[in-house]
């Protein structure tokens, strides 16, 4: 496309975000003079969030990565600009060297998650299958709990689509804060509210979206599923449940009941959760009054040890109460339109030779399980899309390992503290620089990014360095690597359209992408009631679960752990950054980046007034932080955000969700059952 | 004049998410931490968005010793750059810190009203750009949208300039905090 003198490209954000924008890139002369949002995707609506409008600032950053970057020793910050060549020689020759110490590629492992989710981003994973057996990650480190959650509930986790929320009469947002991390969803519950919906926000901090809300209910962290369970119990014993449902689409009617009547009870739920009767008996009268209801489980409630249980008693609740299928109405939690794609590169492999096994470590418990390895151990890491020495839980493990490894490799874009302890740094391509193809795990368009610009100084993607390393490696090891080097950005992308995936996006070519995104043709889910569990029916006993030793019902337990420390912490999003990304810009306020948000009667009882410096600290390690009084913080609860100079994972250790094993093979991080304490500090 | 342009501020919309002000960086390219458009927090998630308000009266325009500033017959309250000499004075006498100063180009500038925007059919960027609607472009020869206020919490005084601006304040909602431990 044109536009006056500039060129107009399609591209997509693609940031671990629920909203996927589509963007419009204006270029000229092979510049990003600026950015705006796609018209044609009907969820974003032609708007970016504030992240999304500092594009031509992150783009052209001076803290940008131009060059491969060579450290020695590590970590003592003397760099060296290096070749690409010399980079993969380097990387090549360490690779063989391991491979003939010992005997296999097993010494080889790599950690790549979500920096950068497009589908041609797989490319790591399949650059490594190309090499036989070697050590890969595996899990959810996100959101597993909550997809076990909804799997034993419905047989899959499917949710209707966000745009539909315009037509909910009630709308009611547990842990989600969509005024930070979804703000085109706002548009979806304004049209709803402009329509006489309501908008219930149940969450332990006092929110954006919860100042919003017409109702706002605070609530301790993790006990999210008692509450939902005592409204289920409210429903049934003022007949406002749907009986017809009951009886015809729900198994384990019977024993839930019995569970809700013997175990629940409106007064100790409040003592639990500090609900007051009257709030609850507020939220039950909207909840029978207004239907259909969008029950929106955010990710923070399944951050747990109980996280599992508590989107369970939220979808029994949606259940119960006949909002499943209803235009409207029903379960958001994330919809997995990427399984409809073959994935090429994540699924590319070598044929294994025989009673050879690639090794597996747990993505929430990857440090650990790396150092455990042995014969081989492992001694090269090669770390893609990810910073997990700001991100990771557990780092004083990832310090053990770094020690242990011979070659540690990180592609990005900026110096990120995991970066900043590796041997090369390869500097990654901006998504204007690469073309990709971007899945929504909320709404429900496909979009394709174009390359706009030609790449920053010698910055490559994933797929680009995929293919020179096997390349290297093919040279100087004939058959090290099965990698199709020869296969284009392009050749991947027209092998992921299945004629199953043309007709889902009602597409005819891949091609037409470049005249605006398509949208999944889905019907509302369980609009007819089967659901994809044995039986057909909504399970409120899971026979599942059972076998996988967990409670049938969806039960209320107290998070597990206690610890020492007084204070729990949480550690949400802020609206200026994604995890440890977009910290380097000026057009970005950093104002969350340092701070611990306290309640002022915890600060009062430390001595600590606003903009003191402050140790926060627990058995993991202590971090430095500036005291920002609030009261959105309940007693007993601190905040700070993710990333920054300072990361807060530092406090986090080895903790797990309950659920998450059955569809991601591994239980997410409880990053939510941390505790700490503080104290004046000094910086 | 013909028109009295400005703005709508809807604070019951607005959940201070900033994306306007990145919107308007990205579409009119201010140096770093020049922001014309500013987004400040007034209360506990009470949330003000603020960039030149085209006043009636305009005090950078009074004050502006090379008379750099014009008031078009749309409202507009542009500044000439190629005028400006870099004194600051409008910068100390806007109530609401529209100009600002740029310390590399030794001038003061400020808010178009993204008028190269509008003569292709745009909105301003802010405008466009917010996810909840809280902003909106409003020529004020018209009638007061039903239900604006002249003023909310935290925005400076009126009475001197006339600024173009009116507000939908914020409702009062239901809240249940958490009060013990």
């Amino acid at each position: 496309m044109r536009d006056g003198g500039n060129k107009v490209y399609r591209n997509v954000c693609p940031r671990n975000c629920y909203d996927t924008c589509s963007m419009l890139s204006y270029v000229q002369n092979g510049k990003l003079e600026k950015v705006e949002g796609d018209p044609l995707q009907g969820y974003t609506q032609g708007r970016l969030c504030t992240k999304g409008y500092a594009y031509p600032e992150y783009v052209y950053s001076p803290d940008r990565l131009r060059y491969p970057l060579y450290q020695y020793p590590r970590g003592s910050g003397h760099w060296e600009r290096i070749s690409w060549d010399q980079a993969l020689e380097k990387i090549a020759g360490k690779m063989i060297e391991l491979n003939r110490r010992y005997g296999s590629n097993l010494s080889l492992a790599y950690n790549k998650y979500s920096g950068n989710i497009g589908l041609l981003h797989y490319a790591i994973e399949g650059m490594f299958n190309s090499l036989g057996a070697h050590t890969k990650p595996f899990g959810d480190a996100c959101l597993a709990a909550g997809k076990d959650a909804l799997h034993y509930d419905l047989g899959k986790a499917l949710s209707p689509d966000p745009e539909s929320m315009a037509q909910a009469g009630l709308i009611m947002i547990w842990g989600a804060n969509p005024a930070w991390t979804a703000v085109h969803q706002l548009d979806f519950i304004k049209q709803a509210r402009d329509s006489g919906a309501k908008l219930v926000v149940i969450d332990p901090l006092f929110t954006p979206i919860a100042a919003k809300a017409d109702l706002f209910i605070q609530i301790r962290p993790g006990t999210d599923g008692l509450l939902a369970l005592t409204l289920a119990r409210m429903m049934i014993e003022r007949k406002q449940y749907d009986r017809k449902f009951a009886e015809n689409h729900l198994f384990g009617w019977e024993p839930f009941l019995s569970y809700l009547q013997d175990k629940i009870s409106i007064n100790e739920t409040s003592e639990v959760t500090g609900v007051s009767l009257q709030a609850m008996e507020k939220l039950a009268s909207l909840y029978a009054s207004h239907r259909p209801c969008a029950h929106w489980a955010g990710f923070g409630i399944q951050r747990s040890s109980n996280g599992g249980q508590n989107v369970r008693s939220i979808s029994a609740l949606a259940a119960i109460t006949g909002n499943l299928g209803q235009k409207g109405g029903g379960m958001f939690y994330l919809h997995p339109s990427e399984d409809l794609f073959p994935r090429n590169l994540l699924k590319y492999a070598r044929p294994l030779a025989d009673g050879k096994k690639d090794r597996e470590a747990d993505i929430n418990n990857f440090a650990e399980r790396l150092l455990f390895f042995d014969k081989p151990p492992v001694r090269f890491l090669w770390i893609a899309s990810r910073n997990p020495l700001s991100q990771d839980q557990d780092l004083n493990k990832w310090q053990e390992l770094l020690r242990t490894l011979e070659l540690v490799v990180t592609v990005d874009l900026f110096m990120t503290k995991t970066a900043q302890m590796s041997d090369l740094v390869l500097p990654a391509a901006s998504h204007f620089e690469e073309v990709d193809l971007n899945i929504s795990y909320w709404h429900h368009w496909l979009a394709l990014n174009e390359k706009a610009i030609p790449s920053y100084y010698e910055a490559k993607s994933d797929l680009e360095i995929a293919r020179m390393l096997t390349r290297r490696l093919k040279e100087i090891s004939p058959g090290f690597s099965n990698f199709p080097d020869e296969l284009t950005a392009e050749d991947w992308l027209a092998k992921e359209f299945t004629s199953q995936v043309y007709t889902a996006y009602g597409l005819t070519s891949w091609q037409e992408l470049k005249d605006g995104p398509h949208k999944l043709r889905a019907k509302t889910p369980w609009l007819d009631r089967k659901f994809r569990t044995c039986g057909g029916k909504f399970e409120l006993y899971s026979n599942e679960a059972k076998k996988d030793n967990l409670p049938a019902l969806p039960r209320f337990s107290w998070p597990q752990t206690k610890g020492d420390y007084p204070l729990r912490l949480i550690t949400p999003q802020n609206p200026y950054r994604i995890h440890s990304q977009y910290n380097a810009l000026t057009w970005l306020s950093g104002e969350y980046d340092n701070v611990l948000q306290i309640n002022p009667k915890d600060a009062a009882q430390r001595e600590l007034a606003e903009g003191d410096w402050v140790r926060v600290y627990n058995a993991e390690g202590e971090i430095i932080k500036k005291v920002q009084l609030s009261n959105s913080v309940p007693p007993g609860v601190v905040v700070a955000f993710q990333g920054g100079d300072n990361p807060v994972n530092i406090l986090i250790a080895r903790t797990a969700a309950d659920m998450g094993m059955k569809m991601s093979g591994s239980r997410n991080a409880a990053f939510y059952d941390t505790y700490v304490d503080c104290v004046q500090g000094r910086r | 004049m013909l028109k009295q342009m400005g703005f709508i501020f809807d604070a019951d919309c607005c959940v201070g998410c900033k994306t306007c002000e990145t919107a308007c960086k990205n579409e009119n390219k201010t140096q770093p931490g020049i922001s014309w458009r500013r987004v400040t927090q007034v209360a506990d998630h009470k949330y003000l968005s603020v960039s030149c308000n085209h006043c009636d009266s305009p005090e950078c325009f009074r004050v502006c010793p090379e008379r750099a500033y014009t008031k078009r017959r749309d409202g507009i309250v542009l500044i000439d750059p190629n005028l400006c000499n870099g004194c600051m004075d409008c910068v100390g006498a806007c109530p609401y810190t529209a100009p600002k100063f740029d310390i590399i180009s030794h001038k003061a500038s400020k808010c178009t009203f993204c008028l190269p925007r509008q003569q292709m059919g745009l909105e301003a960027a802010c405008v466009s750009a917010c996810p909840t609607g809280a902003l909106q472009m409003y020529n004020f020869k018209q009638a007061y949208p039903k239900g604006t206020v002249a003023k909310i919490e935290g925005f400076p005084d009126i009475r001197l300039t006339r600024p173009s601006i009116r507000f939908f304040p914020s409702k009062t909602r239901e809240r249940y905090f958490l009060e013990e431990r």
